[in-house]
């Protein structure tokens, strides 16, 4: 499919709406999560730490789902499982910080211009196969994001690629939550929206601003509603009607106090700003930029703000807001001090995010282990999940990618993906399971047409009359299939 | 049900639209009249069947035994019971006598059409929000609307189905569930008990442009309800305490309503068929903090312990997962769709082993015949037979608190029997006699054709008939058996509906289905010839007594050309 | 930084570039050129080691390690550099279309099924700023193709989509870039959908198999009528021309395909789709190129017996079904490569356009033969589109598109650092290079 339809879609969730429900013909049914991790030695490895620089030669061992030690020589405790890599590249797992993968249902509540109260965390879909697919490209942690179409959207949360495990297990323990605005011609409806339904407010940059403000007014009197409830409650008074919960404001008051962090998706210059000062009025803190194709036009504003910007590689002109969109601007944004990731906002770019940050490099001349960072460290500093994931050092999560070469290449190609110390994406057993799983299947489909066969036998009910001049009726079949 | 399709005129309403005078009659006459005469006059109160093979489901099966029924209620059951003179005797010789059986979820019973959606394209204005309740009717109550005037209700008492849980259908809260007794002499004789359940759907009922147009804006639109059920009854009672100086917290239909049904016991009945949404509703269990049970559980062979450590009731859907009908030959079924129309019947198998609690449900399955077929499959998966009479019968009773009156053959209980000549479940069985409240129905078998059917009317037709708004059409998917008998179903603008009885006997065609014309149900007749190639008739309808001509092709056939009459099916119900 | 470095050796080679924006810079007469010392793969033998090659009047005047420097040519130091032939991206709506979701910006489909007298190369914007920033990535020349995709919000499907144009990336007028103005009849085959989007109310929509073919055969007999029509016209306008017959410049425009002179580029991804194209070409004795081709691997046998090139779809798409493997897409050119099916890699797109290097590597990735690859992206579109006596090789006499890199040009991080159309250097200067400089140079913020 076009990736500008890709984008207008995804903006809208159509492509999520159009998928069919994820099978995994061709994914390896990784081993149940009952299993205690099991100890791994990578040796002989090309160890990208993004941390401390490159380890050639190097080893890792995992132990509980954690690496336990790196270096140039790593003992290897006897129940260990080694994997020889060879001089192979191993990177931390990449992290995506702008994903719509594992959805369940529509990606947008785009009905209401404030819908926060959607969740994306109530619909994660533990079996969509683009978890898999991603795992395969080397993505080992998700920001899974509502869609684009409301200023004020839904919350977020933020996963890892457990795949095989139930919905419960995919949360990133500890990372915080999110809510996803957004900013620009989606939340204005510019390029969709039924023909022949009545407009939504906003329809402009205007309304979009005056919606985010007037939602967060009214979190604001929300708020102090609460707190005089508790005030007087906790004077002792009785029989007060507490406030009414509204799962709408619950979320923009965690935005008020920090407990949620904003992730919005915008593209202009003007808007960007706009967003900052709104937050400034209000007293809360934007998290992320996505998409952000103008950052680089404001880029000391978002450094001086400490926003992350979470950016595309190359996509430019799909929509008029795109129009002065950059390949440059990941790097001009870091060369001025912002903390800058790269995303994918579509399940097929999530696959070589690798080399979409190698693109840096040759736009903006970034360096090796700058570009490395925009999918690993970065996006996890942006997340705020740095602690537990995106280099590899001791202690951290075991969520680790092997390439058979220089992940800044597009001749990279991945051969495992690890979350929490286990084997999730084997490209090996993946090809080798291909025949079993095409066998498995058809035979389901051969068994599936005896049945129908046997029940059509049955319904012709043996024990009844036969019918008869038999022939008869058989050339009369014969007419009526004639005319088929 | 689908917006598209119920906005435009439909085939049936465009018949009524013609016979407003003669319907008005009818409906005054309804008004005026009881439903239906009552022919109780010299009916007995009291029956034995005696020396029956007797299945009471609560104990062990009872050989060359009697059970007595007397003014409703069982009154004795055993190898040796003496019964007074007057009773009517049944030679049970050769009979099975079960208990009747329940449907754990169906609309048996209602007839009213659904209340419309907040979609945009519905007339009603756009959910802008919660606040909007959108969907919700959860104050519509299946006791109050349930009639006998629903033809369905014959159908599947006629099939052993004695007892059935109802409700409406559409939107997220459409209503509350009533127990009902497939028999009575007024619409309030069918009611057990009520409410019994709350079904939630979480089947997003907006669009983009009207709230909730997601599954993940529905699913926060039912948590705000149960919150703000919660604390309109908290608000109301402090405010009832001491109103003085106080703002008057608002009311609330919605709130209100749950608030009742929940006080009365209701069980809320979450939809919950694969594994994905089957755990998502242990989740919802936990957060909305209301007595539940699970219905769908198709895809409980892969987490029936799961549902059991949860201590969750299970009503598991009938209307196994199949092939798609005139599916696209070349675009073959996932790996995952195939395992699952696999394994699915093993599900109450699964459910069984794990000591889950469950009773089964007609679903999407047409016919009582259908529904025991299907009953099979899952026996054929592993399922004990007792088990899955259980499932039909005492379990579903004890999900929603009535096994103290229903639900086995037991002295003491409403007497709703079935008497076959055989196992239930195997499908030469015929059923004799039902049973309900004590009442006797004899069951006949449907008229055979008389002659043997010249050609073959199985696939799918193109049914084109003049309406008064010009030119409409209906789609009929027929299967024929070799003796002529036709079973399917007819897809009008107005839905789905199932062939109830019908064949082709030499070149003459009939089939009846029933629609709901405007809230009472009518038999719609479709006869005519059948030349070996296309069909010519009239459709009659019933209740009023009109005849319409009609011709039907297979849209295949070349000779048509009106390609435009889409089925149009909504985004949801796809799958 | 890389631009500047650029500019020095321009002018330390003694030729002017012209840096404004996102203009090329092209001079005339063009100069006479030889670039030294360098590697140069010409694809049409083995890559020679420290050549030289020679670029006069705008064609390839001379390759190898033994060619003399013509005197007074501008000599280019190419050591440590690599030549190739320039790119060919096979799919693109370069010139047709701007802002995608913008309307107003777009010319890539005309509404109506019949089309085939819509021509590329009459709507081309030889100013778009989609021509520089596509030339920066070593693309010298591309098939603009209408009808080809993009997203088209009125949903017209096209069954004859117009005649795609094969066009350098340089040129103050159409003119200029015109390599050849008719390459190829665009044909988007119909599908049959049981499935499908419904964007008026944002819902699926699905409806059975045998309504959804009934309205596909339509569609075929509709493209089967206008070419038997097409024949009765071509006989007719043999016969003395059209005063028989009125003229019809949509059947005028099918005559060239009828005779076998234009073939058609087939837009066909599912198998059913692609082996009904082929039948029904065959048919129709006309000349097909299949573009897309998803599921080409399936019927490469049958690409191969009739000898049906594929324009292949982007490598890096997600594959069609679920139960795919996750590589499908990257292993299709190899598969094809292995079978003997000639095919070429395109973009499909106009901003994804520098991708195309990109794309063509991942299918190496995946196992196509790296030689393959950089076939598929220069001579293998040439001789598809029948212009391979004029481009995609480095041989004696064709057109001087070239490039002169510091590596592999499939990979991401390479530069491209000598751009030649029509023998002339021509800038890699473009809208997003300007607007970097741009901000690259904004006074700190205070």
């Amino acid at each position: 499919m076009n990736k500008r339809l890709v984008v207008t879609l995804t903006a809208t969730s159509a492509a999520i709406l159009m998928a069919a429900t994820a099978s995994k013909l061709f994914a390896a049914q990784p081993a149940p999560a009952s299993e205690t991790a099991p100890i791994i030695l990578i040796q002989n490895a090309t160890i990208l730490t993004i941390s401390h620089g490159t380890i050639e030669h190097g080893s890792i061992l995992i132990k509980d789902g954690k690496i336990a030690e790196i270096g140039a020589s790593v003992k290897a405790p006897k129940d260990a499982q080694v994997i020889d890599a060879n001089g192979e590249f191993v990177m931390p797992g990449i992290i995506d910080c702008h994903s719509h993968i594992a959805i369940d249902g529509n990606v947008n509540e785009g009905s209401i211009a404030v819908s926060s109260i959607a969740n994306t965390a109530d619909v994660l879909n533990p079996e969509d196969i683009d978890i898999y697919r991603d795992l395969a490209g080397g993505v080992t942690t998700a920001n899974i994001l509502h869609g684009s179409a409301n200023p004020i959207g839904g919350q977020t949360i933020v996963i890892k690629l457990r795949w095989g495990q139930p919905a419960s297990k995919l949360p990133f323990e500890g990372a915080v939550p999110g809510i996803k605005f957004a900013l620009g011609e989606n939340p204005k409806h510019s390029n969709f929206g039924g023909r022949g339904t009545e407009a939504r407010y906003p329809a402009t940059r205007m309304g979009v601003e005056e919606t985010i403000r007037g939602a967060f007014s009214e979190a604001r009197d929300y708020k102090a509603k609460w707190d005089d409830y508790n005030k007087h409650v906790n004077a002792g008074e009785k029989n007060l009607i507490p406030p009414r919960r509204d799962l709408r404001l619950d979320p923009l008051v965690e935005v008020l106090e920090g407990k949620r962090y904003v992730h919005s998706h915008c593209y202009r210059e003007d808007e960007i700003l706009m967003l900052l000062r709104v937050a400034k009025e209000f007293g809360f803190k934007v998290r992320t930029l996505q998409h952000v194709l103008e950052g680089y036009k404001v880029a000391d504003e978002l450094a001086a703000a400490g926003v992350g910007a979470s950016t595309f590689s190359d996509w430019w002109s799909y929509k008029e807001e795109a129009w002065n969109a950059i390949p440059y601007n990941a790097a001009l944004m870091t060369r001025r001090g912002v903390v800058v990731s790269i995303n994918s906002d579509d399940a097929e770019e999530a696959t070589h995010l690798n080399q979409e940050a190698a693109k840096t490099m040759k736009f903006g001349g970034l360096s090796h282990d700058e570009a490395l960072k925009l999918v690993t460290i970065n996006p996890a500093l942006q997340l705020g999940i740095d602690k537990r994931v995106g280099s590899i050092d001791t202690g951290k999560d075991a969520d680790i990618v092997i390439y058979n070469r220089d992940p800044l290449s597009a001749y990279a190609v991945v051969q495992k993906t690890i979350v929490d110390g286990r084997v999730l994406f084997d490209r090996e057993k993946d090809i080798a399971d291909r025949p079993n799983l095409e066998k498995e299947k058809k035979a389901l489909i051969e068994k599936e047409k005896k049945e129908q066969k046997d029940e059509k036998k049955s319904d012709a009910k043996p024990g009844d009359k036969k019918p008869e001049e038999k022939p008869k009726m058989q050339n009369d079949a014969a007419v009526v299939g004639g005319a088929l | 049900m689908h917006r598209v399709l119920r906005r435009s005129l439909s085939f049936a309403s465009a018949i009524v639209s013609t016979l407003a005078p003669a319907l008005a009659i009818v409906s005054l006459l309804s008004a005026a009249l009881p439903y239906r005469a009552a022919a109780q006059g010299g009916e007995p109160q009291s029956f034995a069947i005696r020396g029956a093979t007797i299945v009471p489901v609560s104990g062990p099966r009872i050989e060359n035994g009697t059970v007595i029924v007397s003014h409703g209620v069982i009154t004795a059951v055993g190898k040796d019971v003496n019964f007074p003179q007057e009773t009517w005797v049944i030679d049970g010789k050769g009979l099975t006598v079960y208990p009747g059986l329940i449907d754990s979820f169906t609309d048996v019973g209602l007839v009213s059409p659904p209340p419309p959606e907040g979609g945009a394209r519905s007339s009603t204005p756009p959910a802008r929000g919660p606040e909007d309740r959108p969907a919700s009717t959860p104050w519509r109550d299946a006791a109050g609307e349930a009639t006998l005037s629903d033809k369905r209700i014959e159908t599947w008492r006629s099939g052993g189905f004695t007892t059935v849980i109802s409700a409406h259908k559409g939107g997220v809260f459409p209503g509350q569930a009533a127990l009902l007794d497939l028999g009575g002499e007024r619409n309030g004789d069918l009611v057990v008990k009520s409410p019994v359940a709350i079904p939630v759907s979480l089947q997003p009922p907006g669009s983009f442009a009207s709230f909730p147009g997601s599954l993940m804006g529905t699913l926060g639109y039912v948590h705000q309800v149960w919150i703000d059920t919660e604390w309109s009854g908290r608000a109301e009672s402090i405010y009832d305490k001491n109103p003085h100086g106080m703002a008057r917290p608002r009311y609330d239909r919605t709130d209100s309503a749950l608030a009742d049904a929940l006080e009365d016991k209701a069980v809320v009945l979450i939809p919950a068929n694969t594994t994905i949404q089957i755990r998502r509703s242990f989740e919802l269990v936990d957060l909305w903090h209301v007595p539940a049970a699970l219905y769908g559980g198709q895809m409980s062979y892969e987490v029936a312990g799961e549902i059991a450590a949860k201590k969750l009731p299970v009503l598991v859907n009938l209307k196994w997962p199949e092939a798609e009908k005139d599916a696209d030959p070349d675009k073959g079924p996932t790996l995952e769709a195939l395992r699952f129309r696999d394994r699915a019947p093993s599900s109450p198998a699964a459910l069984a082993k794990a000591n889950v609690k469950f009773a089964f449900y007609s679903g999407g399955a047409t016919s009582p015949k259908d529904t025991l077929k299907a009953a099979k499959k899952a026996i054929d998966a592993g399922l004990g037979t007792d088990a899955a009479l259980r499932a039909l019968t005492l379990s579903s009773a004890e999900i929603f608190g009535v096994s103290d009156r229903l639900g086995s053959i037991d002295t003491g209980k409403i007497a709703n029997l079935v008497v076959a000549d055989g196992d239930i479940f195997n499908e030469k069985t015929k059923i004799k006699y039902v049973f309900v409240d004590g009442r006797k129905y004899t069951i006949h078998e449907p008229e055979k054709p008389k002659d043997p059917p010249k050609g073959d009317l199985t696939g799918k037709w193109k049914l084109t008939f003049a309406s008064p708004e010009g030119p409409d059409e209906a789609t009929a998917d027929i299967s024929m058996a070799s003796d002529g008998s036709l079973s399917g179903t007819v897809q009008s603008k107005h839905g789905n509906s199932s062939i109830i009885d019908g064949n082709l006997s030499a070149d003459k065609f009939s089939f009846k289905i029933n629609l709901p014309i405007e809230d009472s149900p009518s038999d719609v007749i479709f006869s005519g010839t059948f030349d070996g190639k296309t069909l010519k008739g009239n459709i009659h309808v019933a209740s009023v007594g009109v005849d319409i001509d009609f011709t039907g092709a297979k849209p295949s056939d070349k000779s048509i050309t009106s390609a435009n009459a889409e089925a149009k099916v909504d985004a949801g119900s796809v799958r | 930084m890389k631009l500047r470095l650029l500019s020095r050796i321009a002018i330390a080679a003694g030729l002017t570039l012209v840096v404004t924006g996102a203009a090329f810079a092209q001079q005339e007469p063009p100069a006479t050129i030889a670039i030294t010392h360098a590697k140069i793969f010409t694809l049409a033998g083995a890559p020679i080691d420290d050549g030289v090659l020679v670029i006069k009047d705008g064609k390839i005047a001379a390759v190898g390690t033994n060619v003399d420097v013509p005197a007074g040519a501008q000599v280019i130091d190419g050591k440590g550099l690599q030549i190739y032939p320039g790119l060919f991206d096979s799919v693109t709506q370069m010139g047709l279309s701007e802002i995608s979701a913008v309307s107003a910006t777009v010319d890539t489909t005309e509404t109506g099924k019949i089309n085939p007298d819509a021509v590329a190369a009459d709507a081309i914007l030889p100013s778009s700023e989609h021509i520089p920033v596509t030339r920066a990535a070593g693309i010298t020349e591309v098939l603009a193709v209408p009808a080809s995709g993009g997203f088209d919000s009125r949903g017209s499907a096209n069954l004859f989509g117009g005649q795609a144009s094969a066009i350098h990336l340089a040129g103050w007028t159409i003119n200029d870039m015109l390599i050849k103005k008719s390459v190829a009849m665009v044909i988007d085959w119909p599908t049959i959908d049981t499935e499908s989007f419904d964007f008026a109310t944002f819902s699926r929509k699905q409806r059975p198999y045998s309504e959804a073919k009934q309205e596909y055969d339509k569609q075929v007999d509709e493209l089967s009528d206008w070419l038997e029509n097409a024949r009765h016209y071509a006989v007719a306008w043999g016969h003395g021309g059209p005063a028989e017959y009125q003229r019809d410049l949509k059947l005028e425009a099918l005559v060239p395909v009828i005779r076998g002179e234009l073939p058609v580029l087939v837009f066909a991804s599912r198998v059913r789709e692609i082996r009904s194209a082929v039948e029904f070409c065959d048919k129709q004795k006309i000349k097909m190129i299949l573009a897309g081709g998803a599921e080409s691997y399936k019927v490469k046998d049958l690409l191969r017996s009739k000898n049906i090139p594929v324009i292949l779809q982007p490598t890096l798409t997600e594959p069609l079904d679920d139960d795919d493997p996750y590589d499908r897409s990257m292993t299709t050119a190899a598969e094809l490569a292995n079978s003997h099916v000639k095919f070429a890699f395109g973009s499909f797109d106009n901003s994804f356009a520098r991708r195309l290097g990109q794309q063509a590597a991942n299918a190496v990735a995946h196992g196509l033969a790296y030689d393959e690859a950089l076939k598929a992206v220069t001579i293998y579109p040439a001789q598809i589109f029948g212009l391979s006596d004029q481009i995609g090789t480095l041989e004696n006499g064709k057109i001087a598109n070239i490039i002169v890199t510091n590596g592999d040009p499939l990979e991401i991080t390479t530069d491209v650092r000598y751009l030649f159309i029509k023998g002339q250097l021509t800038s890699t200067d473009n809208k997003h290079k300007a607007l970097y400089e741009k901000y690259l140079n904004r006074p700190k913020a205070k």
